[in-house]
């Protein structure tokens, strides 16, 4: 602790001077009066003892002076020093201080601003204790799929947990929607059931209440629930007192044994946990991966290793059950990278646009610094001429430079706290509520810290970068010119390299956010395709325990779209499993085509599948290339069928008709019934991130019944309208149903691609920030140099050249500067934006009328910037030009 | 201001705080003891004692206390922190080490 000390003593040194001095003062008397004492004992008289004692003593001021030179003081005096003198600058010059604190702000608080969010999402996504051992646990069919579709048979994962020596616990869960119904009115809820030992891998329990106990996981014994903090403030008001009384969840008596801490949601975003009790031959299946899993890896097992050990586990499990494993891998992902499959590269995109935006902000700081460096060469010759040296004429230049660059901090500091306000309240919550750590977004101390850091950082730069500038500052040249200093030739260079810098910069943000924009654009003009204003939908969730076999799901939904059908001014009503923009990946499948047997599992071709009625396509206004749409009887009676879409045709029939052809799902042995093709649709984006057009299976939901289906309705007009005469034809069909998430198609499609408009937005706010940057740089350095040049501007004029010359003169020069950095610039931005097209899933693309178009508006900018100074070159008065300096 | 011995820099350091390493000593007292040990051949000089005195509490080796002198007056007090027995410790084996092999130089050349 030795440093403790050594600091201790510089601060009081440093804050407590006079007491210091004093200290000092009467040690060094006291050690003359001693001598002077032990001078008379030995018998000199008191005057000679005084004398003496003085004498042998020495310089006292000279000894003083060295005792506070071991204090190392002198340094940070100085620098005290020099910040006020700082301080003192920058007040005198509030114009250029209040300019150059505005640009760093936005440069810094830009970076921070985005920063608070990478920090929430990517992250610190969950505020889980240790959360970089929490992994998702999943199996892998030999496809790409989605971020939705990582399950596990349950056998599998009983297996994987035992049999494996990764996993210190391991949870399985499914998602679920309930109905809770209190005094007749159903709400739905998302939620899910969960094994007991849910919460201890999650290392959250219950505030309220207790968790799940293992025998709770048996059938018949898990009609317990724990409910989410918000839930149960919302439906219950908070009463403590619900502990252990029943609550309605799909028509059954559910016993409430405990609440969960605030804030707390896994997975987002769930209030509602039941046990999940399976039967046991559920328990031991292995043919269908249906539930998901959730592990806590052990201390020191990283996610790399698990995957190793996981993948050679499965390797065995593929031997020993080769019919439901063959070609199944299994895999685990940490939990905060959970959606890094989409939110990486928006986020990554975001935060590099940002920092692009704080180096054409430096960029443009730093013309602006070195022009104010020359107003003060000659108080730089005169400090040098008076015997500063080198280190002390650095240290006044980085105090300033800091001292600028902690006021920028600061109000950077205020931005980001303003933009990330914005950002939470400005986007729809029913997109947010599915991102895992969106509540989270704060300027928290991590946040600060990188403001800080950053704005140490630039000040730094820019203090040693304004030393270099103004090295070589020649004396005697300097003090004995008049006028003000002038420009050599290297630095007018380094300067106009600056403004080629900023050109570039502001040329390849202004083409990101014209490619983001349009990216945005194009997908809403394309799921206008669908029309989806006229359309309402909706969720249904039909209990299991109720709606127990197909004939009752058929007959229930048969019913329902005869009765929605009638409601007055609705012109269709179909059902889907899921529908676009739903922000869910569609099932996939492996399946088999006839005539084309697949040995092993691991190639064989997989398609989305979505269970549809036949009104489906004409409501949805996806167009039927050839065959037939599905029919009423298309029921269970008759040969199963199926539509496939455009793509899949294409894909697996090139050149052939389709129609007739006999496809099943699964492998060439699997217990599904063969399909016959009888009709191609045309191909529809499901969800922003995923391709344009994927191949897709669509089966009947007569043939095919599934208990949770989408609902959709297209209607004469006002669709938010039909929303009470569709809830109240479902009350009267089952009151213990309810109606999920009733929205517009519009609404959806608007919500779903919520966060590309945000980038588009934030990456246009970039690029005029950039574009308004580099415009001030280029007319800083045009004004310079034409004030630099006013006498050979005021000759010219003398000799007889015309004003439209001069004029010609530097607006050539703006416009070589900006040709430069364009020429430079247009192939990077290309670059870029195939860079970018590849990392946010194609919906943007490189696009030359963009590029062109931001390149003629830097031409027209960069003309505009340099006509002002252009106008003032030709004003010049040859004899006031020629009697100056 | 050159004296019969000049000690070399590094070494009154070791000097002082072997001597304040029994008891807190004031900064007289230190220079008394010093001459009187090493019978007047070492004088510390006061110029370059409270300055060394400054830096070792600036360094922490040392640290001061005011207290009553034996003449019945505030005086300054000076004692050896943790890091500075350490550090005395240290620089004395360093020390012995140094004036053994100049003393086996001189022997043998």
């Amino acid at each position: 602790m030795r440093w403790v000390q050594t600091v201790s003593n510089l601060f009081r040194s440093l804050l407590r001077r006079n007491t210091v001095e004093q200290e000092l003062g009467s040690e060094l008397r006291f050690h003359i009066d001693r001598q002077v004492e032990e001078n008379i004992a030995a018998g000199m008289a008191p005057q000679e003892a005084r004398r003496a004692a003085v004498h042998e003593f020495g310089g006292v001021e000279q000894v003083k002076e060295e005792c506070r030179d071991t204090r190392r003081v002198s340094f940070l005096e100085a620098l005290l020093q020099d910040l006020r003198y700082g301080a003192r600058m920058l007040r005198k010059n509030p114009g250029f201080t209040t300019i150059a604190v505005l640009i760093l702000a936005l440069g810094i608080g830009a970076n921070t601003a985005i920063f608070s969010m990478v920090n929430a999402v990517l992250l610190h996504p969950y505020n889980f204790h240790n959360l970089d051992s929490l992994v998702r646990v999943w199996e892998t069919r030999g496809m790409e799929e989605g971020f939705d579709a990582r399950s596990v048979a349950p056998a599998d994962a009983a297996d994987l947990f035992a049999g494996t020596d990764v996993f210190q616990n391991l949870a399985t869960y499914r998602d679920q929607t309930f109905n809770l119904s209190t005094e007749g009115n159903v709400e739905p809820i998302w939620g899910d059931s969960v094994s007991s030992s849910f919460f201890d891998v999650l290392g959250r329990g219950p505030t309220l209440g207790r968790g799940f106990a293992q025998s709770e996981e048996q059938p018949g014994f898990e009609r317990v629930a724990i409910l989410g903090y918000g839930l149960w403030q919302r439906r219950f008001g908070g009463d403590p007192g619900l502990l252990g009384k029943t609550i309605k969840l799909n028509g059954r008596d559910y016993t409430v044994v405990g609440i969960m801490p605030p804030k707390f949601s896994y997975p987002v975003p769930s209030e509602l946990w039941v046990p999940l009790a399976l039967p046991a031959a559920e328990k031991a299946d292995r043919t269908q991966l249906t539930t998901m899993a959730l592990g806590r890896l052990k201390p020191g097992v990283t996610a790399e290793k698990a995957n190793v050990a996981l993948a050679s586990y499965a390797h065995r499990l593929e031997q020993e059950f080769p019919k439901t494993n063959a070609g199944r891998s299994a895999t685990v992902l940490q939990l905060r990278k959970e959606l890094y499959l989409y939110s990486l590269p928006l986020f990554s995109l975001l935060q590099i646009a940002a920092v692009f935006v704080l180096l054409l902000a430096c960029a443009n700081l730093a013309n602006l610094m070195f022009t104010r460096m020359l107003g003060r060469q000659k108080e730089i010759a005169m400090r040098t001429a008076l015997g500063a040296g080198p280190r002390r004429l650095a240290q006044l230049f980085v105090s300033e430079t800091l001292l600028l660059s902690m006021l920028a901090g600061a109000a950077a500091v205020s931005v980001s706290f303003w933009s990330v306000r914005l950002l939470r309240t400005s986007i729809s919550v029913e997109w947010t509520k599915w991102v895992p750590g969106w509540d989270g977004i704060q300027v928290d101390s991590s946040v600060l810290a990188l403001t800080i850091l950053l704005a140490f950082a630039v000040g730094l730069l820019f203090g040693f970068a304004t030393v270099l500038h103004s090295g070589r500052v020649g004396l005697g040249q300097t003090l004995k010119e008049s006028g003000p200093g002038s420009l050599t030739r290297s630095r007018a260079r380094l300067r106009s390299v600056l403004v080629v810098a900023q050109v570039i910069f502001a040329l390849v943000l202004l083409v990101c956010a014209g490619l983001t924009i349009q990216g945005f654009v194009r997908l809403a003009t394309m799921y206008e395709g669908f029309q989806p204003g006229g359309v309402l939908d909706a969720e249904i969730g039909l209990p299991k325990n109720i709606y127990s076999d197909g004939t009752k799901i058929t007959a229930f939904y048969k019913q329902l779209l005869h009765s929605a059908s009638a409601i007055a001014g609705v012109k269709e009503v179909a059902l889907a499993t899921n529908l676009p923009a739903s922000n869910v990946n569609n099932d996939m499948t492996p399946f088999t085509i006839e005539g084309r047997p697949v040995t092993k599992t691991n190639e064989m071709p997989s398609a989305d599948l979505l269970v549809a009625s036949p009104d489906y396509f004409p409501a949805l206004r996806i167009p039927l290339m050839t065959g037939r749409l599905f029919s009423e009887s298309d029921n269970d009676a008759v040969e199963r069928v199926t539509i496939i879409s455009k793509s899949m045709a294409d894909r697996f029939w090139p050149g052939e008709n389709a129609l007739g052809k006999r496809v099943r799902l699964g492998a060439a042995d699997s217990n599904d019934p063969w399909m016959k093709v009888i009709g191609v649709v045309g191909d529809i984006r499901q969800n922003w991130w995923n391709p344009a057009a994927r191949p897709t299976i669509y089966t009947s939901f007569l043939q095919s019944p599934r208990n949770g289906m989408s609902i959709i309705l297209r209607v004469e007009s006002n669709a938010s309208s039909y929303a009470a005469p569709l809830r109240d034809v479902v009350r009267q069909m089952d009151a213990g149903v309810a109606l999920v998430a009733i929205e517009t198609l519009k609404t959806q499609v608007v919500d779903s691609i919520g966060i590309i408009r945000i980038l588009g937005i934030l990456m246009g706010v970039f690029g005029l920030v950039a574009l308004l940057l580099s415009s001030v740089g280029v007319y800083g350095v045009l004004s310079e140099s034409v004030a630099q040049r006013t006498r050979e501007l005021g000759i010219r004029l003398a000799l007889g050249a015309h004003p439209r010359d001069l004029m010609k003169l530097v607006l050539g020069q703006a416009l070589k500067l900006t040709g430069i950095g364009l020429a430079i610039a247009v192939p990077v931005s290309f670059a870029v934006s195939r860079i970018m097209a590849a990392l946010i899933f194609g919906i943007v693309s490189a696009d030359f009328a963009v590029v062109a178009g931001f390149t003629f508006l830097l031409v027209a900018v960069a003309l505009v910037a340099g006509y002002f100074p252009a106008r003032r070159a030709t004003r010049v008065d040859p004899l006031i030009a020629l009697r100056y300096e | 201001m050159t004296k019969p011995t000049d000690l070399v820099q590094g070494t009154l350091d070791l000097l002082i705080l072997k001597t304040i390493a029994l008891e807190p000593m004031h900064g007289w007292a230190i220079a008394q003891r010093i001459r009187r040990v090493s019978n007047n051949v070492l004088q510390v000089n006061q110029g370059a004692l409270y300055p060394a005195l400054h830096r070792l509490e600036q360094q922490a080796w040392i640290q001061s206390k005011w207290g009553e002198s034996e003449n019945n007056r505030r005086a300054k007090y000076y004692s050896l922190t943790r890091a500075g027995q350490k550090y005395l410790k240290a620089e004395e084996s360093n020390w012995e080490r140094l004036s053994s092999a100049i003393g086996l130089v001189l022997k043998t050349v």
